[in-house]
């Protein structure tokens, strides 16, 4: 027996057989009418659809025969494919190829067989076969028959195949129409050529629309929705796409939605046709709605420039650190900061952190590392100061905080932060060293205002807090754990005679910023005790809080001293008057001549003696006047004056005086002052003039002339008392307001000053608010002046 | 009504003889003097006069006592009062002048003026109280 050779292309025939899908699969009528049909016409037992498996023949179609499949090697279809003819063979019993053919000496007892090769797409992939038991011979009739059967069949085979592909295809338009829906995807089709436009539903709902509202649908549908700015994009996708530069128009534009709003879109579309000149046609896409992506998108990628600016803004360094088991150390992440920090870039020690750690101040190394494994170890927060070199290699304080993560590979993960606090650093530094400084103050402060039994407060006005420190406490005779300062605490301390005092004090303060009072405080013991306050209003500008600073001194001891003074000059006055006044009773009374005659050497005597009794008397009056104007005991009884009466008053009382030395007295004014008035004590005033006639009679030559003048000057009068003495020596001029000063010791004795005249008078006049002056030109005598200002 | 009785009260003897002389031989009065408080008290019966010139500061009874003490007989009621004192204090002045002085002069005094002075302080008290007793 001969067995079929398998033909040269037999894997390309295998394959055709396969693609055909027909292998084991159940009877189909088209088949089975077919075989049918040429059995009756062609009177064979047996008819066969025979495919040509590898290992074997299966028949698909079969008439007259039970068996579905029998082995290759003894098929006789295996020959029949090897050509494109029908094979034929009349008798097998005959034929040494298939004598002893199982096939041809058992059942089906084959005499005759007729096979025509099916051939699809070129490739012979079985047979179409008859059989009969009895030896037989085609005539051509009924070869073409046959032949016309085969034909028939290869058509089955090719139209099932295509049935099968569109029934596929079906399947697979409903799965893509089912996912499409599913996914929400608008679709579009575009007929490059005409514009024709057709878009399904969901591309309308899109952007807020029912279909019908869009109608008609054509390209400008599309080219009014999206968003002009988005147009060029499309087109350039477009042109890409066409030239065959990328395999899809795909692009992310935004269109106007029907509430006014824009919606992001991705389309993406493919040109499924081409015309005959090779232009597009057709061209198929979807939209998918994209703006929460999109807009999720946006505000992810603007948080991570928002985050990064805002790392590069920063004036430390954003970092993640991580340090692994083996020792390894790197900075994953590190913002540009790290360079101000650490003098390296964040590349730098993206991989290697050693660089970094090469900065870090030597003595600061082992705390650093400790707290880094710390932190590792109990996952707690890492938080130092630390000290690096700078590039200059100067020292500069660093204050790092980070987060520890632990992660799957053993290490760990730090986030954290590392500013630079050098300057912070070297202010506590400071800060602190003048808080030293200020404890010491402090100390001494309490200890000396403990000494000078001053203690000192502090008042907000604003606020109305009020603070003392110890010594008032301990002045005002309170414990100071019992009370707390306030002003009604002050106020009830007050001794009931000086309440008036202090509050004009309070009042004169609110105006001049300055509070000075010197008043009676009882202690909860009944003591009474003086004490001096002294306040001061910090200048308003730097004081939004109205603070007031003040110090309360207990004077108690040297108004005891003061007392004593005072009753001494009192006494003293007394003392010394009562002897004064019998001494100068006797000589007036003497030298009046009334009671005797005396010789005239007696007489000048007497009339020395007088002299300078009464020189004696203006001593003590200046002297006590001084003690009280120092004293503040002083009382003026300032009212409005005219002025004219009181020059000429001054005048009146000194002509005696002048005819003695020969001198001429004169009143001269500028202009007509019947209707000023000034406002002072008249005595006083008085008492200054007086004491400026009698210098300037005393100093002038005999037969010279004293002018008293009265000028009106703006707001002023000037008072002026002009003599035609040598002058003021240079050496006096600096000091002659001052007490017990005259231009020399031989000028008391000869002039019978006291030295105290002037400095009186500069006193008694700045209590009348006026001034006080003189001009000296050597050789042109002396001018003295007074001040005062004007009643209007 | 003229000044023409005048009791001098002063513990400071030079002092009793200038006002003496002054009052006396300079304008004519007639003076009685005396030593201290208690002196004048005890004159009170025999003498009667128009004013009365009273030293401030004096051992024992001084000025002021011793006004309140000749203010209770009656003769000495109405009469003037005339303090002089060595002191010139404001507010000494003062008190004296609130115990019922008329006037206050200060030592040391003018011994050539001092009846002038005495005798306008006199009118002047005069003339008050009789606008004050006419009223």
């Amino acid at each position: 027996m001969q067995k079929p050779v398998k033909p040269k292309t037999e894997q390309q025939r295998l394959s055709a057989l396969f693609n055909t899908g027909l292998l084991d699969t159940e009877p189909e009528p088209r088949f089975d009418r077919l075989t049918h049909l040429a059995q009756l016409c062609l009177g064979t037992e047996i008819v066969l659809v025979s495919l040509i498996d590898s290992d074997r023949q299966w028949f698909k179609s079969r008439q007259g025969l039970d068996a579905c499949e029998t082995h290759r090697d003894i098929s006789f279809c295996g020959h029949t494919i090897l050509g494109d003819e029908i094979f034929e063979i009349p008798d097998a019993v005959v034929d040494n190829r298939f004598t002893d053919n199982p096939l041809v000496l058992d059942a089906p007892f084959i005499r005759f067989y007729a096979g025509v090769p099916l051939s699809i797409n070129g490739a012979n992939i079985g047979t179409l076969c008859f059989i009969d038991s009895k030896p037989r011979q085609f005539t051509d009739k009924e070869r073409q028959i046959a032949e016309q059967f085969a034909k028939s069949i290869e058509q089955e085979i090719v139209d099932r195949l295509q049935e099968q592909a569109h029934s596929e295809l079906l399947e697979s338009d409903k799965m893509y129409r089912l996912v499409l829906e599913g996914t929400q995807i608008g679709t579009w089709q575009w007929n490059v050529q005409t514009g024709e436009t057709v878009l399904n539903e969901r591309w309308a709902e899109i952007i807020g629309y029912q279909l019908e509202e869009l109608t008609p649908i054509s390209l400008d549908t599309w080219l009014t929705k999206v968003h002009p700015d988005d147009l060029t994009l499309s087109e350039q996708s477009l042109q890409d796409h066409f030239s065959g530069s990328t395999t899809f128009y795909d692009i992310e534009c935004r269109m106007k939605h029907k509430h006014g709003h824009y919606v992001w879109v991705r389309a993406r579309g493919k040109v499924v046709s081409y015309s005959k000149d090779g232009k597009p046609l057709m061209i198929c896409g979807t939209h998918a709605d994209i703006t929460t992506q999109k807009v999720n998108e946006l505000a992810l990628k603007q948080s991570r420039d928002q985050l990064y600016k805002l790392t590069q803004e920063l004036p430390g360094v954003v970092y993640q650190f991580q340090s692994w088991p083996d020792g390894r150390s790197a900075f994953p992440f590190a913002s540009s900061g790290i360079e101000a920090i650490y003098g390296v870039t964040p590349e730098e020690v993206r991989l290697d952190a050693s660089t970094a750690f090469n900065r870090i101040y030597l003595e600061d190394l082992e705390a650093i590392a400790h707290s880094i494994e710390l932190s590792s170890q109990n996952l707690s927060v890492w938080e130092l100061e630390y000290r690096v070199h700078s590039n200059d290699n100067a020292l500069k304080w660093l204050s790092g905080s980070a987060t520890p993560e632990r992660m799957p590979d053993g290490s760990t993960l730090w986030h954290g932060y590392i500013q630079d606090i050098t300057q912070t650093k070297e202010h506590y530094l400071k800060l602190e060293e003048l808080n030293i400084q200020l404890g010491i103050a402090q100390q001494s402060l309490d200890l000396a205002s403990e000494q000078a039994q001053i203690g000192y407060w502090q008042a907000s006005l604003k606020q109305g807090t009020l603070w003392w420190s110890p010594i008032i406490y301990q002045i005002f005779g309170l414990n100071e754990q019992d009370f707390s300062p306030s002003v009604s605490l002050f106020k009830r301390a007050i001794h009931p005679d000086d309440v008036a005092k202090v509050e004009k004090s309070e009042d004169q303060a609110r105006v001049t910023g300055i509070h000075n009072v010197v008043h009676r405080i009882i202690r909860p013991n009944g003591e009474v005790r003086w004490v001096h306050e002294l306040g001061q209003l910090v200048s308003e500008d730097k004081n939004p809080e109205l603070i007031m600073i003040g110090s309360v001194q207990d004077i108690t001891d040297r108004m005891k001293l003061q007392k004593i003074k005072d009753d001494f000059i009192s006494t003293v006055s007394h003392e010394l008057r009562t002897p004064l006044t019998s001494i100068f009773g006797s000589l007036t009374l003497l030298q009046s001549g009334k009671l005797a005659a005396l010789p005239e050497k007696a007489q000048k005597l007497i009339d020395i003696a007088s002299s300078n009794c009464q020189q004696l008397s203006r001593l003590i009056n200046d002297l006590l006047d001084i003690e009280k104007l120092a004293a503040g005991k002083m009382s003026f009884e300032m009212k409005p004056s005219h002025i004219m009466p009181l020059l000429q008053r001054a005048l009146k009382d000194h002509q005696p005086y002048a005819d003695l030395h020969h001198i001429s007295l004169t009143l001269q004014v500028n202009q007509p002052m019947d209707e000023l008035l000034l406002f002072v004590d008249e005595h006083r005033l008085l008492q200054i003039l007086t004491n400026f006639l009698s210098n300037a009679v005393k100093f002038s030559p005999q037969g010279e002339s004293v002018t008293l003048s009265a000028t009106l000057m703006d707001e002023q009068i000037e008072i002026a008392v002009q003599d035609q003495g040598s002058g003021i020596p240079d050496d006096f001029k600096g000091k002659i307001f001052e007490r017990f000063s005259q231009a020399d010791a031989s000028s008391s004795k000869a002039k019978g000053g006291t030295g105290l005249g002037l400095a009186l008078c500069k006193e008694l006049i700045q209590a009348m608010n006026g001034s006080i002056g003189y001009q000296s030109e050597p050789g042109s005598g002396a001018r003295f002046y007074v001040r005062l200002p004007i009643m209007k | 009504m003229p000044l023409e009785k005048i009791l001098h009260i002063e513990d400071d003897e030079s002092i009793r003889v200038i006002v003496d002389m002054a009052l006396v031989d300079i304008s004519g009065y007639t003076l009685v003097s005396c030593a201290s408080g208690q002196d004048a008290i005890n004159q009170v019966e025999q003498y009667t006069p128009n004013l009365i010139l009273l030293d401030a500061m004096m051992p024992g009874m001084d000025g002021l006592q011793t006004l309140i003490e000749l203010r209770k007989k009656s003769s000495y009621q109405q009469i003037p009062v005339v303090f002089m004192t060595a002191r010139i204090q404001q507010s000494e002045q003062q008190e004296y002048l609130d115990a019922g002085a008329v006037a206050v002069i200060e030592k040391p005094f003018d011994p050539m003026s001092l009846g002038n002075q005495l005798a306008t302080i006199y009118q002047t008290f005069i003339t008050a109280a009789d606008n004050h007793s006419s009223e």
